[in-house]
């Protein structure tokens, strides 16, 4: 019955949004005039590279992450920094990488004069290349913490992670070595619980907005920017093509999908018909309820790793050492790499936010000021809207998440699970079109109220995904030892079980409060620009002359899901019990 | 009117496999009946059926139906949610609730009903009987696997059941861990006069061979 009404209250907007969008796509002559438009074909192919290619490097970095995170039980350490690069927003990662790789930027003032020469910025397209490499940068900059965040949600899991950890010890007392025994008995189990967000990370870099009018290319830009622009016109004819190209993004996200599967299928089809290191019906038994689907991994995906000698102890891989010391070089070259360009992002927005006068080849600005941020500081209503907004939408999505998962019967969840993730794998243009119809329908277009509606359908996908691991990690026997103590199931939840969640919850509110952040598609549109956040104005910056301006907004983006983070950290920490001298034995 | 704990199932399963069929069970107070069989004979569903936590066993797999009766001292059971029956649960993991101290655990368990003073009491001669004094507030994840089951049997009767449910509390510990905790188990429960029934895969278990029965997979 509750689970009955739950569904409705998140199925009615999301489903209605997604009816007025689609009766928005199709119309005839809009794909005609998109058709027929000269920007239209190479913005497509641009869309595709970027958001293939980088897609395909967002999934190769992360397999090998894992596997050697995983091999060396590093996971835990790795996923300590997973959440300051996660609250990083998109908009304040590119402004930092623009940062420092614009004409202007700090990378050629390091190197100017005197290996350049140069004493003024050269005239070169560095920021919004034509070939999109900064867009793809960015991309993987921030899509590969989010994938691997997903992956550490399940590989953190106690139930799997004990499972794993005694399949992968298992696999080696057969004969394999420790990569071979995460890519034959660990990862294939992974990957299927990794389709939905590897889709959602394809859909996100076929469809970004906000960090391609950033850091993308303009001539032509993507298609997911055309079709804003045209959304923004006060055309009717231009605005219908706007609804037809985010149609198009849609049909791009679909098949870009297909493709990927019958790639993946192909070749993985190839090597275990062409390799011998497979484990033939040596699998680990399949789990009840689990696809039966396993998918191998390419060997070359985790080569390296798969010549580490064991755990110091014993083992000796015939390859030696030195081919051990190479890879393991490599991989924590590869985690460096990214950590590194995180540290350099920040670091530039935060000198950036109080730079003053900074004449070009000087590395370090002349005139140092706080006016920026006490411009930035001073707009309390943007800052207050952002704040508030954040809030509420984190907080409407949690206790509709708890909800769920309390009340829904396990074959629901499952079986509505597809429509919950449809927030992430859909092009937010299309969303923006469905959320800015209902609003006007519910007569709630620009109202504080019909933008609250549109972040949480955005931010709801994140939260339940951030929750369910959690909940469905809980022993049901718990529950049934607290109702065999004669305690009710309010006792139960408000004693114990929330309790005993209460880290899961805590991160569940600050992963939805900086995706709302985040937001800038549905804040300006359903928003009908009356309302500005920090990302709307770091955005609308961006392509300005105001650095320090700017960067303080940036900074101020990024700061804010920081802050959601570290209170979620403070108040999830787990309960410090007196500490306790050596144990005896005493059975 | 039938003191003792009366359990008459006609049949206990999922929809697509019967699991136990016709089986009428009776335990007087202060006796302990144990339940033996092979793995997946349906042992632990008859407690499940008995506590009414049919839920939490049937995660995952098709829901398990049952079709009978049970009742506690002359009242009927079958419909009542499991925090009503008055039943206790002791699995074969301790499940002591993590971010409590083992005295909270307990205390968690003596009913609200008494007085401060007094519930504090209880927890403390709780404590004594498990031969835990002083370690009241530990984390439990401290304990060792004796001590946890211990923990595990005394805030199960401080709640005051009518009838325990003992589900395998032996199997995750050593022989000779075994051998000294049997004896401490059944002498504080049958001291409360109530009906137990014990599950288990091994003879050495059995706590009154006048009272075993014996599950066959069906």
């Amino acid at each position: 019955m509750g689970a009955v009404l739950l569904a409705l209250i998140a199925g009615l907007p999301m489903g209605w949004a997604l009816w007025a969008a689609a009766s928005q796509v199709f119309d005839a002559s809009a794909w005609q005039a998109l058709w027929t438009d000269p920007q239209t074909l190479r913005a497509w192919c641009m869309t595709l590279w970027t958001g293939l290619a980088s897609t395909v490097l967002v999934w190769w970095t992360v397999a090998r992450s894992l596997a050697s995170g995983f091999i060396r039980q590093q996971l835990a350490r790795w996923l300590s920094h997973l959440p300051a690069w996660l609250a990083t927003p998109h908009a304040a990662l590119a402004i930092g990488l623009v940062l420092w790789l614009s004409p202007s930027g700090w990378a050629l003032r390091l190197a100017s004069p005197g290996l350049t020469g140069f004493d003024a910025p050269p005239p070169w397209p560095t920021t919004q290349d034509p070939w999109g490499l900064g867009l793809i940068l960015a991309l993987w900059l921030k899509e590969v913490p989010f994938l691997l965040w997903v992956a550490a949600t399940q590989l953190q899991r106690e139930d799997l992670r004990r499972r794993w950890q005694a399949e992968f010890a298992l696999a080696q007392t057969l004969g394999r070595t420790p990569g071979q025994a995460f890519a034959q008995v660990v990862w294939p189990q992974l990957v299927p619980r990794l389709r939905w967000p590897l889709l959602a990370v394809l859909a996100y870099g076929l469809t970004v907005v906000d960090m391609a009018l950033i850091i993308g290319p303009a001539s032509p830009p993507t298609l997911a920017v055309l079709a804003w622009q045209w959304l923004g016109d006060a055309d009717v004819a231009m605005l219908a093509q706007g609804a037809a190209a985010a149609g198009a993004l849609t049909a791009s996200v679909a098949i870009g999908a297909g493709v990927t599967v019958v790639v993946w299928r192909a070749w993985s089809g190839l090597r275990t018909f062409a390799s011998r290191g497979s484990l033939p019906q040596r699998s680990p038994r399949q789990f009840a309820g689990e696809s039966s689907h396993r998918q191998k991994i390419p060997n070359w995906l985790l080569h390296p790793c798969g010549r580490l000698p064991l755990q110091p102890k014993g083992h000796s891989s015939q390859h030696g050492h030195s081919a051990a010391g190479l890879s393991r070089s490599r991989m924590s070259g590869l985690a460096l790499a990214i950590g590194g360009a995180y540290l350099a992002v920040w670091f530039a927005l935060a000198v950036g936010s109080v730079s003053g006068v900074w004449p070009f080849p000087q590395v370090w600005p002349s005139l140092w000021t706080l006016d920026a941020w006490s411009q930035v500081l001073g707009s309390v209503s943007t800052v207050g809207t952002t704040l508030g907004l954040a809030a509420a939408s984190a907080s409407v999505c949690l206790v509709w998440s708890v909800a769920w998962l309390e009340l829904a019967p396990r074959r629901w969840q499952q079986a509505l699970r597809p429509w919950c993730l449809l927030p992430l794998v859909l092009p937010s243009v299309l969303w923006v079109v469905g959320l800015y119809s209902v609003a006007l329908q519910w007569r709630l277009e620009g109202q504080w109220l019909g933008l609250l509606l549109a972040h949480a359908v955005m931010v709801l996908p994140y939260v339940l995904l951030a929750l369910e691991p959690a909940y469905l990690a809980v022993d049901p026997r718990q529950s049934a030892v607290v109702a065999s103590l004669g305690q009710g199931r309010w006792t139960d939840l408000l004693r114990i079980k929330w309790p005993l969640l209460k880290r899961a919850i805590a991160s569940a509110w600050a992963v939805g409060f900086a995706v709302s952040v985040a937001q800038y598609l549905p804040t300006l549109y359903v928003g009908a620009g009356r309302f500005a956040t920090v990302t709307t104005e770091a955005v609308a910056l961006a392509s300005g002359a105001q650095r320090s301006l700017m960067s303080a907004y940036a900074a101020l983006q990024m700061l804010l899901p920081v802050l959601a983070f570290a209170l979620a950290a403070y108040l999830g920490r787990p309960r410090q019990f007196e500490k306790i001298g050596p144990m005896k034995a005493n059975p | 009117m039938n003191a003792g704990l009366q359990i008459d199932i006609e049949r206990l399963g999922t929809v697509a496999q019967t699991l136990v069929q016709d089986l009428h069970l009776n335990v007087p107070a202060g006796e302990i009946l144990t339940l033996m069989g092979p793995s997946g004979c349906g042992k632990s569903s008859v407690l499940a059926a008995i506590a009414g936590t049919l839920a939490s066993v049937s995660e995952g797999l098709l829901p398990l139906q049952f079709e009978g009766r049970v009742q506690l001292n002359g009242r009927d059971l079958t419909a009542l949610p499991t925090h009503l029956r008055g039943v206790g649960f002791v699995f074969q993991d301790a499940l002591l609730f993590a971010h409590m101290t083992v005295a909270e655990n307990l205390l968690f368990a003596v009913p609200r009903s008494l007085p401060p003073a007094q519930r504090q009491a209880r927890v403390q001669q709780a404590l004594q009987e498990a031969e835990l004094l002083g370690l009241g507030d530990r984390d439990p994840s401290t304990l060792s696997g004796g001590q946890r089951a211990r923990v595990a049997l005394m805030r199960a009767l401080l709640a005051e059941p009518q009838a325990l449910l003992l589900d395998e509390p032996f199997s995750k510990l050593d022989t000779t861990l075994r051998a000294q905790l049997r004896p401490w188990v059944f002498a504080h429960v049958r001291e409360r006069r109530i009906p137990v029934v014990l599950v288990t895969h091994d003879q050495q278990d059995v706590a009154d061979p006048q009272r075993v029965v014996h599950l066959r997979t069906t």
